[in-house]
Parts: C-alpha cells; structure tokens; sequence
C-alpha cells in the first residue's frame, strides 16, 4: 500500500512529520543537554546555551549517588507490571460484559464507572490512605497499586473497543456451542489487541509516573518508587538543574523505550484483528 | 450448572473485581466527601454539620466565580483541539512510511514526560527574554509578556495542555482507526474523491464514538485541570489570582494542615456535578447526531 | 523577591510543594482515628510514659535531607543507639513536595512517626489537633529547656496554646544579594550597597531609570515578613486579628507600587513563586536578591558569571530585628515509646549534633552558647565564613516575623490583594484592609 503514493505527498507528509517532531521532542533534547552539561557551566546565562560545552556524564551517576536509582527502578518497575497485568485483565473482563452481554443492571454498572472516572482524587486520598491502614497494607507495594489497579478509563475504553466488534462473529461461536467464557477468550479478546495495548501503555506510565499515591502511602524510604525518589534531588540546601535534569531523564527513557517496543506489537495486534470479511 | 444461571451470573463475574475497585477506592470515599461537603471540618479536627453553608459561601466568594470562569472557558477552547489535532496527527502517522515507528514514538514522548518539567520548559521558552521572544524579537515584535498577563498565561497553559494530550488522545485514535476498513478508502479514491471529503465522508463517521469518547474524557480532564496553571501562572493562579482555575481552589482552601476541608469537600461536590452534566451532555450530542 | 531573608524550606516546600497535584484532605472516614488523638496531649492511652525506661523501636522523620546528609543521619542513629541499648532508631526522611500533605495523612491515619522535623506553621495545626505533646508539660522534656537559646525555645512556643511543642533545631537567617555589574552599569557604587529601606527604593529607582526600564532591582512582591521587617505590625497581641492595614503598611504597598510603575519591580513579579523570583536572579535579570549562606555553593555551582561580581550585603529592616527562619523537632504525643522519642528528639538537637550539622551545611545552631563560638564569630576571609559570621551576628536579635496562624490560603489572600493593588485595580488601603478582612474571616472560622 505504501507505493501508491506520489513523490510530492510523500515530501509533504516527512515534512509535516518532521515539523510536529520538532514541537513535541524539542524541549526533550533541552533537557537531555542540560543534563550532560559540565559543572562549570553557567546555567543561567543568556542567550542560554544550547549544547554542553563539556558534556560529561557525572550527572548520572551523581543521581545514582543521592538515591538508589536501581532499587527505586526496581520497585516502579515492580507497581507498573503489576499494574498493567490488573488493568488489562480487569478492564476487558469488566469492558466485555458492559459491550457485549445483556443483563439487568448493565446501565447501573456502566453509570458507576462513569462515576468513578469523575471523582476528583484530591478529594478522597485521605480516606484511601485510611483504608490501607484499616486493611494493614500501608507501607507496602501493595497498596500503590491497588486503587488504580482498574482503571475506570480503562474500563470504558475497552468497552468501546468490544462494542465495534460485528455481533455476526459472535453468533456463530453461540450456534458452535461455545460459551461466554470461551467467546471472551477466544474470539472478543483477539479483536481488541489494539485497545489492550493502549491500556497496558496508559497504565504502565500512570503507575510509573504516579508521585502524590505513592508518596502518602509509603514511609520506608526503601520502598520509594522512582518518582517520588526522584524528587530528593530537589534538595533542601542546594539545587542542581543539572542532577534534576539527569533524573528526568532517567524517569522517561524506559518509558519511551517501553513505547517504542510496544508500538510494533500494537499495530501488528491491530492489524491481525481486522476482522476477515 | 444450567445454562440459564450461568448466563445471569457470569456477567457479574466478568465485572466483579473492576466493580469492587471502583467501589472501594473511588465511589465510597466519595459518598463520605459528600457527606463532610455539609460540615466545617479541618484537615484535623472533625466538623459539625452546618447545612449548606459552605454552598452559600461559594455563591459570595470571588475566587469561585473566577475559578469556575477560567475551566469553563477551559473546556470550550482546549477540547475542540484535543477531539480534532490528534485525529489529523494519527491520520499523519498511520500510513507505514519508513521511519514511523521513530515518529510515532516521539510524538508520544510529551505525554509520558513528567508535567512538571515540561512547564518548566514552557516557562522557560515563554520568558519574555525565552525562546518565543527571541523568535519576535528577530521580525521586530516588542516582547510578548506571556507570562504576566492573565490571558496570556491562561491561553499559554491551554497550548499545553494541548500539546500534551496529543499523543495520548493520538494513540486512542490509532487504534480506533485500524478499524477502518480500507476498502472504503479505497473505493472512495477511485470515485475521485478528495482528502478533504474522504477525511468527512469517511474517516469521521467511522470513529465517531471514539471522537466522543475523547470529547468527554478530555472535557471532564479540561474542566479539572490544576497542574498546567498551577505550574505556569504560579500557585496563587496568576496576576491577583485571575487565572485561578476550580481544582487550583480545591487546592488552595483545602490542603495543607489546616485545609478548610468542608469547604473543599463543597467544591468537589461542585466538580462532580458539573463534570456530570458535562459528559451528559456530550454523550446526549452523540446520540442525536446518531440518529 | 521582596526582601525577605532567605528561601527556607518552608517557603520552597510550600512553592513546589504543590507543583503536582496536591491535595484536598477529606477526612470523615478518618474520624474514627481523630476521636483518638482528640483527647488531647500527654494522655497516656499510648501506653508508655515519658519518664519511663528509654527503650524500643522510634522512628524519627526529616524533611528533605537524604540527598546530602544520609550518612550524617545514620550516624546519629547509630550513635544514640549506642549510647541507648535497647533503641532501635529508623530513620524517614521526606522528599520536597507535599510535605504538609504527607503529615497530614499520618496525623490523621495515626501513624505519625515518634520524632518529627516540623517548622513553626506545622506545628501549630498538629499541636492544635493534640498530635504532638507540649514539651513544658512533659517533665522529662522540659529539663532540657535551658539547653537552648531562650528565643528559639520561644519560637516553638505557639498562640493559645500551652508551652513548647517542638526541640528547637536549626535557625537561619540571610543575607541581601546584589548584582555588582547591574549596579556599576547605573552608575551607583558598587561597594555601597543600601543599607535602609529609603536607599534600597531610591537605587531601584536609579537602576530602572539608567536602564530604560529594562533591569529591575527586585523580583517579588512584598511577603508578610517584608511588611514585619518595615515595622508594621502584622497581629493583635492575642493573634485573634490581623492589623497590617495600618498606615505603615500602606507606605510599603504604595512604595512597592511606585517600583512596579517604574520597572523597578520585575514585570512578572506578581506572578513569580519563589523558585522564579531566585531564578530571575540567577540569570542576572535582576539586581538584588535575599538569600542566605548556602545559595552561594548554588551560585558558586550554577551561575559562575554572576558569582564573580556578586554582592552581599545586611537585609535592611527598620525594626532593629532581622527575620529568622526556625526548626524543630516535634514529639508524637501517641508515641508508644515517648521516653525514648524525647531522649531522641533533645540528642538530634543537643549542643554537639547541633554544632557538628551546622559544619556541614550554612544554618545556624539554637543552643545557648554555640554562636559565641570562634566558629560563628570570627571572620575567616572566605566569603562563607563572612555570610556566617554576618549572620549569626543577626541572628542574636531576629525573630520569626511570620505569624504561624497566618494560614498559606491567608498567604495567597495577601498575594493577590497587593497584586491587584499593584495592577492599580485597588488602592493600597483598599487592597490591604480586603486582604485583612477575609483573613481575619478566615481565622474567624478555624
């Protein structure tokens, strides 16, 4: 398919691609600058200077120095797998049977996670924090990833990919015998790869990304994920830009690089799902 | 097992644990936010009830009105960018061009990069000795002071927000997207038919309902937006707090350790409502246009 | 920035301290733990006594202080672990943001570490809330009341309620920072900084003129210690009602507005948090900046340009008292072993830890005696040691001029009102008697 197109909309489509790439990774690559920039910079000079004039890489482990980036790595890393398992599970379960199955109740269900999605959290974190402690999980991993562990946007994001499936794919699993379980897992699952995939991203980076949850929730500094770790760089009696720099960078590689992978495997779920006419 | 109570019961199996979640963790505290709504409590004292005072207190508080002029003008200026940008952005990218799986990526680092830095940045560029006016400068234009004037500041904020929510709301499109059959493009090409009525023609009524799914998901996030403003226009919401938005204020009364609780707890309540009827009344255009 | 001494943490805390989303604490399910700690301090339902044995496992909590100083807070752990067998000391220790969120929960979920580093403003809701103990009320804690200097101990003390709440820790203070080429480039001395208030108004003035309007002298909008500072009165004596709005504050206001008018105060002062307000500083976009002993390893490290030709002088106020900014350290009064949390809470900030932290970082110690020390009195011809002994010279008579009922919703009230009075939206008066009205609604209610 990708033949077909003229020379001049080929340029023009690298063009515009181009331009957009330069409004979203421009202040990217800033802060990649910033944080290989040599501790005899000016930081503050302007015009401000675009490229380290002694690039180093001390920044790096400077930050691992402060914080133990790897443990934190390791417990983010730990809360967002988790998560992204609960929600992709959670979600096409709950996504499937407000799309495709008919009960009493179906709108009262639907309404509820509508609901959810609308509560502000600033509003119940206390009462949150509470329930962990009543449920002796405060201070654990555990409790990070359980209030988000299904997302209600997750949920309805599922249910709008279930409900575009055609009903005639399915009728023909009913007529074969085969039960909601069986239709789920075999036939309504394949179809979605896509949407999962966007679940599994969109969960993966709200639990990496998650500062104020964690940060109530946990005390023992041992426990800390990598954003809230992240955040004893801003220090009390000194402020570095370029070790607040490192550290940014360091919380946004993976998930880009987890994005990059994903993406393959996204457009191919896709692909692989159209249903065959 | 008979099929018939298995047919009643499995589809609250299916919703079972997403339910008890959504319950425990976000409705139940909910319902006791509502209830603290009507009292005075403080961040550490338990309040007594006083009826719909704090209700009555919104009515006379400026910074109310303020607040909820500025996410009110949120929602109607940010979200016709955020239904429409990342559905023209995906349409860019979905083609498999050599090197798209690199653009794809980047177009989705703004997303996953913590707000915090990203305003900073933005701060940074918008300076009135930054990047942006460095650019004006050179055609000539005297110094734009983006970052002392109310509106400025509030459109600046919007442009982020904007400009985040790209690739997250371009990846629901992509997905929504490669549902499109093909065919209909195709067929719609050989009738001679052009971008631009192949975009409405076609494009547009096939993911339709994901346009409205991002409609209201990005209307209830537009009217709730807190660290855009927060960050750019400062915690006291810009110039004598003209950019203050509705959660800035949840923020503002109600952190801390002596956060006026009830009163948060009242505006919450507000939030709600109106994040209510909003996603109502999106889906409600859905389904006229539907029909 | 206007001038007041110093980001502290407590300002930074509050400034980033909301950068992401902080957040609304709603707390009716918590009722259940509050009705607890409602039955106010010094019970003994925690089940230990403070005289009693110090035994068992405490847990002590710092703000912010991991970065630099991990090995120096083990140490001291270990240290009072020896000294005390049969305590087992953990050590918490909290990131920048959300540090008055964090505490809330904890105070409200009733798991409040045993010892805790709270600022004045902290301690006033959590002493009002019964969660910390009165240290004058509690025998074993208040025989250590002669160890600190009589001001800081009364710098814990809090309005409407009893005694002490909190060990004193460390105290700072700062000095003014000055652009000496912002300066030579208006034509002023460089060597002659201003030295009152009337000269620190007629140089911005001067810089502004000189340079078309183009380089402002301050960066922020006045904060209530600014006013404390110019002598208005910020309180009634009982802190029931704020009085700022008085002729003195007027002539501030109307002082800053003529600066604002005539570029001498940054353009985007009203807007600018802390951070910013430092920043603009940094890039030599403003001349004068107050700040204390330990920006000048950050200036010294992020902007060498500006530290060659950098400037201090005294903070000016006309009170004949510099502002102060102080720590402590509070005690859990549920703590299920206080005789042990108190004999922490007095070791972490006795005479010797207090001396040897204050080594390592530029604050200063609040024990009788320690800054009549060598240390603190004599001049080593370093610019450090200059700032030190400069400062420590202030601290003997500086008070904390922020009134810690002055809620940080009644901050952001004082903020906007100038700022609108700075628009010309209001008049000063106007502006400020506003702001003291809804403020004082606000106490009202609490």
């Amino acid at each position: 398919m990708g033949g077909r197109m003229p020379r001049w909309q080929l340029v023009l489509r690298y063009v515009l691609l181009l331009a957009v790439l330069a409004v979203t990774i421009g202040p990217f690559l800033w802060q990649l600058s910033t944080s290989l920039k040599g501790p005899t910079e000016d930081m503050y000079s302007y015009p401000p200077k675009l490229l380290p004039e002694h690039p180093t890489l001390d920044n790096y482990s400077g930050v691992a120095d402060i914080i133990p980036v790897w443990e934190y790595a390791l417990n983010s890393l730990k809360v967002a797998a988790a998560s992204v398992v609960t929600n992709c599970v959670g979600s096409a379960l709950a996504g499937y049977a407000l799309a495709r199955l008919r009960f009493r109740g179906r709108k009262l269900a639907t309404t509820a996670f509508v609901m959810a999605l609308l509560v502000p959290f600033e509003s119940i974190f206390i009462a949150q924090f509470t329930t962990m402690r009543d449920l002796q999980l405060n201070n654990t991993l555990i409790a990070v990833v359980l209030p988000g562990c299904i997302g209600a946007m997750n949920v309805l994001l599922m249910r709008n990919a279930f409900s575009h499936l055609p009903y005639e794919i399915e009728e023909a699993a009913v007529i074969d015998g085969a039960n909601v379980w069986q239709r789920f897992v075999r036939i309504a699952l394949p179809s979605v790869k896509g949407t999962l995939a966007v679940v599994a991203i969109f969960s993966f980076m709200g639990a990496w990304d998650d500062f104020l949850w964690p940060l109530i929730v946990l005390s023992d500094p041992d426990k800390y994920t990598l954003t809230v770790g992240l955040n004893f760089l801003h220090g009390t009696f000194a402020n570095n830009p370029r070790l607040v720099a490192a550290g940014t960078i360091i919380a946004v590689a993976p998930l880009i690089v987890m994005f990059a992978c994903l993406q393959r495997y996204f457009f191919r779920g896709v692909g692989e799902g159209a249903v065959k006419g | 097992m008979s099929a018939r109570t298995h047919r009643a019961a499995s589809p609250w199996l299916f919703l079972l644990p997403g339910l008890v979640i959504i319950a425990a963790f976000s409705l139940y505290p909910f319902i006791s936010t509502v209830g603290t709504a009507f009292t005075d409590a403080r961040t550490l004292t338990p309040g007594h009830w006083v009826g719909l005072r704090n209700f009555q207190d919104m009515l006379d508080d400026e910074q109310f009105w303020t607040g909820l002029r500025n996410s009110t003008l949120y929602v109607l200026l940010v979200v016709p960018c955020t239904v429409l940008l990342p559905l023209l952005l995906a349409l860019l990218v979905q083609k498999q061009v050599p090197g798209i799986a690199f653009f794809r990526s980047s177009f989705y680092t703004p997303v996953v990069a913590s707000v915090v830095v990203v305003a900073l940045i933005w701060v940074w560029m918008l300076d009135d000795r930054g990047l942006v006016n460095g650019i004006l400068g050179y055609f000539g234009t005297g110094p734009v002071e983006f970052l002392s004037d109310q509106w400025l500041l509030l459109f600046s904020a919007m442009a982020l927000t904007v400009w985040k929510g790209l690739g997250y709301y371009m990846i629901i499109y992509l997905a929504a997207l490669a549902n499109v059959p093909k065919e209909l493009h195709e067929a719609a090409a050989v009738d001679g038919a052009g971008a631009v009525r192949r975009f409405i023609s076609i494009t547009v009524p096939a993911v339709r309902s994901t346009m409205v799914l991002v409609g209201a998901l990005s209307s209830v996030a537009a009217f709730k937006v807190f660290t855009e403003v927060y960050l750019m226009a400062g915690p006291t919401g810009g110039p004598a707090g003209e950019d203050t938005t509705i959660v800035m204020l949840v923020q503002r009364v109600g952190t801390g350790l002596s956060g006026r609780t009830g009163y948060a707890s009242a505006l919450s309540v507000v939030i709600f409502v109106v994040t209510l009827v909003l996603m109502l009344l999106v889906l409600r255009a859905d389904r006229k246009d539907g029909e | 920035m206007s001038v007041s001494s110093g980001r502290t943490r407590g300002e930074r805390g509050s400034s980033r301290g909301a950068t992401r989303r902080t957040a609304v604490v709603v707390v009716p399910l918590l009722l259940s733990a509050l009705t607890l700690t409602a039955c106010g301090s010094g019970g003994d339902d925690a089940g230990s006594s403070a005289d009693g044995k110090i035994e068992g496992d405490i847990s002590f909590q710092t703000w912010n202080l991991r970065a630099n100083y991990k090995d120096y807070f083990e140490g001291l752990a270990k240290d009072f672990e020896k000294q005390n067998p049969g305590v087992h000391v953990k050590w918490l220790d909290q990131p920048a943001e959300n540090y008055a969120d964090k505490l809330s929960a904890d105070a409200a979920g009733g798991t409040l570490p045993d010892v805790v580093n709270v600022s004045p403003d902290l301690s006033y809701p959590l002493a009002k809330a019964g969660v910390i103990m009165s240290l004058d009320k509690e025998p074993a804690a208040a025989k250590f009341k002669g160890d600190y200097t009589p001001e800081a101990w009364k710098g814990n003390e809090l309005p409407g309620l009893e005694g002490s709440y909190a060990f004193p820790w460390y105290l700072n203070t700062g000095p003014l920072f000055y652009n000496k080429t912002l300066f030579q480039k208006a034509g002023l001395d460089p060597a002659k900084p201003p030295k009152t208030y009337d000269e620190l108004f007629a140089d911005a003035n001067t810089i502004a003129v000189k340079s078309g309007g183009k380089t402002a002298t301050l960066a922020g909008t006045p904060s209530i210690e600014d006013f404390g500072r110019y002598g208005v009165p910020l309180m009634n004596a009982d802190a029931t009602k704020f009085t700022y709005n008085d002729a003195k504050g007027t002539e501030l206001l109307t002082k800053y507005l003529e600066l604002f008018k005539n570029g001498g105060l940054d353009s985007q002062a009203l807007t600018s948090g802390p951070d910013a307000v430092g920043q603009k500083f940094l890039q030599q976009k403003v001349a004068m900046n107050p700040g204390s002993a330990h920006d000048l390893g950050t200036f010294k490290q992020n902007a060498p340009d500006l530290y060659k030709n950098l400037g201090i002088t005294d903070a000016p106020n006309n009170t004949g008292h510099p502002n102060m900014y102080v720590m402590g350290m509070a005690v859990n009064s549920k703590s299920k072993h206080k005789a042990a949390a108190i004999a922490f809470a007095h070791f972490i900030t006795d005479k010797q830890n207090q001396e040897s932290f204050a080594h390592k970082v530029a604050i200063f110690p609040s024990t009788a005696g320690s800054l009549d020390q060598p240390y603190w009195t004599q001049d080593d011809g370093t610019d450090e040691g200059r700032i030190r002994v400069a400062s420590a010279r202030l601290l003997k008579g500086a008070v904390n001029y922020t009134p810690v009922v002055m809620t940080d919703e009644m901050k952001t009230i004082l903020k906007n009102e100038v700022a609108k009075a700075l628009q010309g939206k209001k008049s000063p008066q106007q502006a400020l008697d506003d702001a003291v009205s809804q403020s004082d609604k606000l106490l009202k209610q609490s």
